[in-house]
């Protein structure tokens, strides 16, 4: 039998799987929704890699990231449990292991991660609000009642992009239907939105930092040629985004289990169990702590949210 | 009308401070209730959207202890707008129809003696300066304790056998304290507690030493932070911070003029507020070689963003690990973990990585 | 020798008496074009995020200027206790001091600790190569100049408002409020719709500080006391109150949210953020015009 290893990357937007064989070749990949329900979107995950997977592989190994980590890593028992930074930017070495600097916008969370001979160095993620992620350009897709799909292709058909103000998610809607007011055309404005990310990025994330080529584009809205192209024009540096650009989390996950591997072998039977989550405010103390409590087959796990240690 | 008083929670301020008011006046002081999210909604509810995040805190505890029945609140203030916040905060009160005194401790940095005394001769006619002198010196005593033991608190506490002894025990000492008598059974009290803190068994040693600066609020005031400590120390790392009720109430005049020595390659006046304090810490860090520099401040701290330049450059020069946070009303605590967590990874590769250079 | 001068922030307050006392010492200097779009983009690549607009701005300006020997940047601290400044005050030199590779002509305002500006102008004998007495000499002068020329615009700022129709009072610091891209693109639209704009920085400041007390008894910042003290002096004259400040600025977010409550006129509160769209504020505009003059009628 040869071995493999899987990664799983659960955003708030999307979740993503690989599991990859000893050399880092991907064995099978997945791509689907989070629809707001981490516990299902797994095991539908999981199921998808699983019919994937050739009959000759044991599994040696579990890694997860992503906003949901902690969570699914106590599901799937993972092996490995590490925060999106670090495993974007061990993934992305596996593919480009001369990448100086990785952009990444995804869902809500927008980053930078600086490297210098395979070393993370210095990164950082956006402060202030959600302007300028996946989510704030879906929002605004949908106000201007164009596909997401579509928006990128609309962005290159423009000449002269109107300049929005999207430093703030409530200024830009405020500018975005005061311009399409005054009549400019959806090319143009969709194409300033696009610019005006890439300036916020940048001025946000990027500011300090020596942004040096080979760039990596990454996240949901690296699949955005318009944003892309914004970017290559202001940083005047070509920008690589790679096919499989979205899956680079749960890659670097596959990784970093394989480094962690010991005896044990891991199974892919998840779809049968039972893993709850209940959520209740705690009354004891004058914190009303959150408490969430987790079971797996009616079994309490784990217990998060408190912030006296009680529980 | 009995006179109950009220006063913003931070850090564990609120015990030294209740015992200085149980003593010194006669009115009833209430049990402050800890900041919680409901603290922090009504707080934002009622300010102005772009103030500073302090604000947002100070007011929602100010409501919740007026519910309670306060009708005399006491604030801090300070050297920046923080200063100012009386006037604001009593107006958004009074158009809540509450009704109270309002006393503010701090402004421009300075206070007003006797302006004080004569607030708190209204609120008690029979208020004594003599006493309260004496008891000023008592509490003054209490905080510069807590001070330094917390200190040896924050930096161990990641590695303590058995969990929460830390906790357990700093909650067990600050009770005590609160029923000291006078001076000599405070510092009887002290020194049993500072024994029994080293007594504490623990398990290895700490993976980094990362040092805090930043804000003074936000520094102080774990809700305000997010607890962010805590996480550090349960990562393995054993932390030093400046900020302190000790620093600015008793140090900072001195040391200040220290800092803007060691920073005197990078800045020439002090910056407003804390910002000249920070950018010496930050080169003091370097220089002692720790893991890295963790910066935070509220959202929109004027000093602070000015600090954070000159800040960014310094650990740049020093090929220094930073983080800087800039805490809001809606930060997310699963984003702080994250953020934490990234900077100790990089922190840990990097050392493997000098450990490899240096082999070669 | 040539200084360069920002035409932001502190110009805004002291630009004739600089451009005076440099001229009485026949010193050549540059001063930075109205704000146009290329500063605003090198402002914003420099500054933090986190800054406020007009601090980005300034920094825009100072990186306009890179072809000068010196740039003139001063401190301000305090106008006696007080009578505070905004922090960036404090903090703009050090700030450009680490960004720029110029020299940088700096002299300190603080008079708590009793540097006054005439002291403060003194010191820059040894920076511009001059004796004591040209310098005396040559601020003295500018100064006398100076107060001239501002007596005379308070005059004309008051004498409006007597005049007949819609008057407004635009209360803003100098340097948003006479910006080419803040304070301007606003005025020019109130003055279309025939508003008399009556501007708060044009008042006699002791008169204004003193009178700024029946709003506000502990404020301590010099220029907000101004502003709010033109409140007072014209309130019987005014039929409304423009509020312009830059965001997030930090004492005109506490002492503007505290005027408008304590109030009892018509007022309009903008913010201004990023400059590269008007984001619908000509329309708040109009519509304030408009709420005025029906309440007139």
């Amino acid at each position: 039998m040869k071995k493999c290893y899987l990664g799983i990357d659960i955003g708030s937007i999307s979740t993503k799987g690989v599991i990859i064989d000893y050399n880092n070749n991907i064995l099978a990949k997945d791509y689907l929704e989070t629809n707001g329900e981490p516990i299902q979107a797994v095991k539908k995950l999981i199921k998808s890699l699983k019919e994937q997977l050739p009959d000759d592989y044991v599994l040696k190994g579990i890694g997860t990231t992503g906003s949901a980590r902690k969570l699914i890593g106590l599901m799937v028992d993972a092996s490995i449990v590490k925060n999106e930074i670090t495993a974007h930017a061990i993934g992305t070495l596996a593919i480009h292991p001369d990448v100086k600097t990785i952009l990444e916008i995804g869902g809500q969370d927008s980053k930078i991660i600086i490297l210098r001979n395979g070393i993370i160095v210095d990164y950082s993620m956006n402060t202030l609000c959600a302007a300028g992620t996946g989510a704030f350009l879906s929002s605004q897709a949908k106000r201007l009642s164009i596909p997401i799909e579509e928006f990128g292709n609309m962005a290159l058909k423009s000449k002269t992009p109107v300049k929005i103000a999207a430093r703030c998610t409530v200024f830009a809607e405020s500018d975005l239907i005061h311009k399409a007011g005054l009549g400019y055309s959806k090319e143009d404005i969709i194409a300033g939105l696009c610019k005006s990310i890439v300036l916020n990025y940048l001025n946000n994330l990027g500011k300090g930092k020596k942004i040096e080529g080979p760039i990596v584009f990454q996240g949901g809205v690296s699949k955005n040629k318009g944003v892309v192209k914004y970017f290559k024009e202001v940083l005047k540096m070509p920008i690589i985004v790679d096919p499989n650009g979205h899956l680079m989390g749960a890659m670097g996950m596959a990784i970093l289990a394989k480094q962690k591997e010991t005896d044990k072998v891991y199974n892919l039977n998840f779809h049968d169990i039972s893993f709850v989550t209940k959520g209740e405010e705690c009354n004891r103390c004058s914190n009303h702590c959150e408490i969430l409590r987790i079971y797996k087959d009616d079994e309490l796990v784990d217990a998060w949210g408190s912030k006296c240690h009680r529980v | 009308m009995n006179k109950i008083i009220a006063f913003p929670q931070v850090g564990d301020y609120a015990y030294p401070i209740t015992y200085l008011l149980k003593h010194i006046v006669r009115a009833e002081t209430l049990y402050i209730p800890h900041i919680s999210s409901e603290t922090i909604e009504l707080g934002s509810r009622y300010s102005p959207d772009f103030v500073c995040t302090p604000f947002k805190y100070t007011l929602g505890t100010f409501i919740e202890c007026l519910e309670l029945g306060a009708n005399v609140l006491i604030q801090l203030g300070g050297g920046c707008r923080y200063g100012y916040y009386h006037e604001l905060q009593k107006e958004i009160l009074k158009n809540l129809n509450y009704h109270f005194t309002y006393i503010n401790l701090v402004t421009e940095g300075k206070t007003d003696i006797k302006k004080i005394i004569k607030q708190f001769k209204k609120i008690d006619p029979k208020f004594s300066i003599l006493k309260g002198l004496y008891y000023l010196f008592i509490t003054k005593n209490m905080v510069k304790y807590m001070d330094e033991i917390d200190e040896y608190i924050r930096y161990n506490i990641g590695f303590e056998q058995e969990k929460n002894s830390f906790l357990n025990l700093k909650k067990e000492m600050l009770n005590s304290f609160s029923k000291t008598k006078g001076y000599f059974s405070l510092k009887r009290k002290y020194r049993y507690y500072k024994n029994k803190f080293k007594n504490i068994k623990l398990k290895n040693e700490p993976r980094f030493q990362v040092g805090i600066i930043g804000e003074l609020y936000t520094v102080m005031e774990p809700s305000a932070n997010y607890e962010l400590e805590l996480e550090l120390a349960s990562h393995g790392i054993a932390i030093k911070r400046y900020t302190n009720a000790t620093y600015l109430l008793f140090e900072k005049k001195k040391k200040v003029k220290k800092y803007l020595k060691k920073a005197k390659d990078y800045i020439k006046y002090k910056m407003g507020a804390d910002a000249a304090d920070n950018i010496g810490r930050c080169i003091e860090l370097c220089e002692e070689k720790f893991d890295g520099v963790i910066h935070i401040k509220s959202s929109f701290c004027t000093p602070e963003i000015g600090a954070s330049l000159i800040i960014k450059k310094i650990c740049q020069k020093y090929d220094m690990p930073l983080l800087e946070f800039s805490f809001d009303t809606n930060t997310s605590k699963v984003g702080m973990k994250t953020r934490c967590e990234a900077f100790v990874d990089m922190i840990e590769m990097r050392k493997e990585n000098e450990k490899v250079l240096f082999r070669n | 020798m040539k200084i360069g001068i920002p035409r932001s922030l502190y110009f805004y307050y002291y630009g004739d008496l600089w451009l005076r006392f440099f001229d009485n010492l026949n010193i050549e200097t540059k001063v930075t074009p109205p704000t146009n779009q290329e500063i605003l983009d090198l402002g914003n690549k420099l500054a933090q995020d986190e800054m406020c607009l007009s601090m980005k701005i300034y920094l825009g300006h100072i990186a306009y200027l890179k072809d000068c020997d010196y740039i003139l940047i001063p401190r301000i601290d305090n106008f006696g206790s007080n009578n505070q400044t905004c922090t960036n005050f404090l903090s703009t030199y050090d700030i450009a001091s680490n960004i720029f590779p110029n020299k940088i002509l700096n002299y300190n305002i603080d008079l708590e600790k009793k540097q006054s500006e005439y002291k403060g102008f003194l010191k820059l004998k040894k920076d511009l190569n001059k004796s004591k007495k040209e310098i005396k000499k040559a601020y003295l002068k500018a100064k006398e100049q100076v107060a001239i020329t501002k007596k005379q615009k308070i005059k004309e700022n008051i004498k409006k408002l007597n005049k007949d129709g819609l008057k407004i009072l635009l209360v803003s610091h100098p340097y948003n409020s006479y910006d080419e891209m803040i304070g301007k693109p606003i005025i020019e639209s109130l003055e279309k719709l025939n508003v008399q704009v009556i501007y708060s920085d044009l008042f006699d400041e002791e008169k204004a500080r003193i009178e700024s007390k029946k709003l506000s008894k502990e404020l301590y910042f010099k220029y907000n006391k101004e502003n709010i003290g033109s409140i007072m002096l014209s309130l019987k004259k005014i039929d409304g109150v423009i509020f312009l400040s830059s965001f997030p600025c930090g004492p005109d977010s506490l002492v503007n949210e505290l005027v408008i409550r304590k109030l009892n006129l018509p007022t309009l509160n903008l913010i201004v953020d990023d400059l590269s769209s008007d984001s619908g504020i000509q329309t708040r505009i109009e519509s304030f015009v408009d709420i005025l003059e029906a309440k007139n009628e």
